[in-house]
């Protein structure tokens, strides 16, 4: 925790911060490996919701270079290991989440990202 | 069809249909309910397509005892006899060889041994020549007495039963030994607002709990409804506005967070896919159409009130302003920045909460939470009327706790349609009818006496 499945799904709701708020830049990142179990039913009804090259970009951040930079038309079991793998095995235990248009800080601490906002952020 | 005797457990008897219909949903079939179908009562005689359906339902209904293959009922034996007589083709495979055990018991009642002697003996014409194996038997013939509690407490009411069942064990419910592995005393974390685990398991069954689904709770706590729910194979997202209730004493990263101690006792920690802080109604989620299931427990104020981002009064412009840059640099690592919170008010947080699993949800997904509502001022028009276009009301289950009761509430997505996120400034209509669990806190305390009254 934060998996990049997390990650992917996240975006930057500062009020106002509406555009180029997504995906969130990763900063100081400690970063744990843990394996779980294969699920390919979940992961192919998963796909269609991914944001692609975000996971790419985020992926590779955390020096994981594994995926393709298009979504592979065949899924086939290799791919869908690697993308298991990048989705659901990399943690995020500690550093900070940064959008990349207001710049607001979500810091991640003991594997739970805070994506509260303070009270000028919501306006 | 052939028919099965369904014995269900005595507690939770508004829950027993939504579990049996979304238990057959989650498995691929359906059932259609006796005409005649009272839930309130324990034993139910149902159609089935195949004894494989009866075990799938017995392996998951948490509310189901044991199931029977159905022979015969009545008002009296003479009655049930007859019936048994005329569905001889059903058991006469078994008369020749084939071990046996005979159970008599009943349901309100207890009968005294030499009756229940009596009732096995007046089952003689069905020439069982096996041996009979209180141990391995090879089959358990049942037969069920239900008493009326109206009368339970009269001295000669043996024997006077409402209704005797008889038929043949097809499967124990296996589900209900879950009860006791999920119990909340046994946890390795939970809060004074854990759900007990029969209930958490209805709810996860209401969910649709299964493998490849991915589930949310918007008010995660301590976690009681992610557990279940991650068992039964679904992966769970779980929030909420006070990172403290996941965390547990996890405090400075010595120990993980406490919801994963306790999912890791449960084998489930891989299943809990993250755990989030923010304020459901300033979420962070990207987009909508995500989930296949929204299933919580919001907190109702008794133990601890829901509460959401803001202030109860607003702030002058200049201490606005003074409060900014304060924010800004005071800020340090050691202690995080809490910002205020304000009540979140029940009725307002269930007509949400509706309109969030809108946007969040696929298209079939499920809405389950509970909702205390006041039973004397409920009214059906409560829950119709937190539904917007597009969400139809499954199945709403009253757990009675005398003045007061929650309902478990589960609604389905029934568009294809994508909706946007709710703006969670919606303003009560006011020549709307209040519902019951509108300032249910408020109410808890006040007795739930009118406030006239006091």
């Amino acid at each position: 925790m934060v998996r990049l499945i997390t990650h992917n799904l996240l975006a930057c709701h500062v009020k106002g911060c509406t555009s180029n708020n997504f995906p969130l830049e990763f900063k100081d990142v400690q970063v744990v490996l843990r394996e779980s179990e294969f699920n390919p039913d979940f992961l192919r009804g998963f796909i269609p919701k991914l944001e692609w090259p975000a996971l790419v970009g985020a992926a590779r951040e955390l020096g994981d270079t594994s995926l393709p930079d298009q979504l592979p038309e065949m899924l086939d079991d290799d791919f869908l290991k690697a993308l298991h793998h990048v989705l659901l095995e990399i943690h995020v235990e500690e550093g900070i989440m940064i959008c990349p248009n207001c710049k607001h800080n979500y810091p991640v601490s003991n594997g739970i990202p805070n994506m509260l906002l303070a009270e000028h952020e919501i306006g | 069809m052939p028919s099965y005797l369904l014995v269900f457990a005595q507690s939770h008897s508004e829950f027993r249909i939504p579990e049996l219909e979304s238990v057959a949903q989650l498995h691929g079939f359906a059932i259609t309910l006796p005409v005649d179908c009272d839930p309130s009562r324990p034993f139910m005689v149902l159609d089935l397509a195949s004894e494989e359906h009866a075990k799938l339902l017995a392996g998951r209904c948490i509310l189901i005892k044991h199931i029977y293959e159905f022979y015969a009922q009545g008002g009296d034996y003479e009655e049930l006899h007859v019936a048994n007589k005329a569905n001889g083709h059903l058991w006469s495979s078994y008369a020749h060889d084939t071990s046996f055990k005979f159970i008599v018991t009943a349901y309100n009642h207890k009968i005294p041994g030499s009756r229940q002697r009596e009732v096995v003996e007046s089952f003689r014409y069905m020439a069982f020549a096996g041996k009979i194996d209180m141990k391995n038997p090879q089959i358990i013939l049942g037969c069920f007495e239900e008493y009326d509690s109206s009368i339970a407490l009269r001295q000669d009411r043996d024997s006077k039963f409402r209704q005797a069942y008889f038929g043949r064990l097809v499967v124990d419910g296996s589900a209900r030994a879950l009860i006791k592995m999920f119990d909340v005393k046994k946890r390795l974390y939970y809060g004074n607002t854990s759900m007990e685990s029969e209930v958490s398991l209805l709810m996860a069954n209401q969910a649709l709990a299964s493998s490849s689904k991915l589930v949310y709770d918007p008010f995660c706590g301590t976690g009681s409804m992610a557990y279940p729910i991650a068992y039964f194979g679904a992966q769970v997202f779980g929030s909420d506005i006070d990172g403290r209730q996941m965390r547990g004493k996890a405090g400075k990263g010595k120990l993980p967070p406490g919801v994963l101690r306790a999912a890791t006792q449960y084998g489930v920690a891989d299943r809990i896919v993250d755990l989030c802080t923010f304020d459901v109604t300033r979420n962070p989620w990207r987009c909508g159409d995500l989930f296949d299931t929204i299933v919580t427990d919001p907190p109702y104020g008794v133990r601890a009130g829901a509460k959401r981002l803001g202030r109860k009064k607003e702030l002058s412009e200049d201490k606005k302003a003074a409060n900014i840059e304060h924010q800004m640099s005071a800020r340090n690592k050691e202690e995080p920045y809490v910002p205020p919170t304000k009540p979140y008010e029940l009725s307002l947080l269930a007509a949400d909460l509706v309109l969030l699993a809108r946007y969040l949800l696929k298209p079939e997904g499920r809405l389950v939470f509970f909702l205390p509502t006041v039973n004397e001022q409920y009214e059906e028009v409560d829950i119709q009327s937190m539904l917007c276009d597009g969400m139809v009301l499954v199945a709403n289950s009253l757990q009675d706790f005398g003045s007061w009761g929650r309902r478990l509430v589960t609604i389905r997505k029934a568009t294809q349609e994508s909706y946007p996120p709710p703006c969670f400034e919606e303003e009560r209509d006011p020549g709307a009818r209040i519902p019951a669990h509108k300032d249910f806190r408020e109410q808890y305390f006040r007795g739930f006496k009118k406030e006239n009254d006091l």
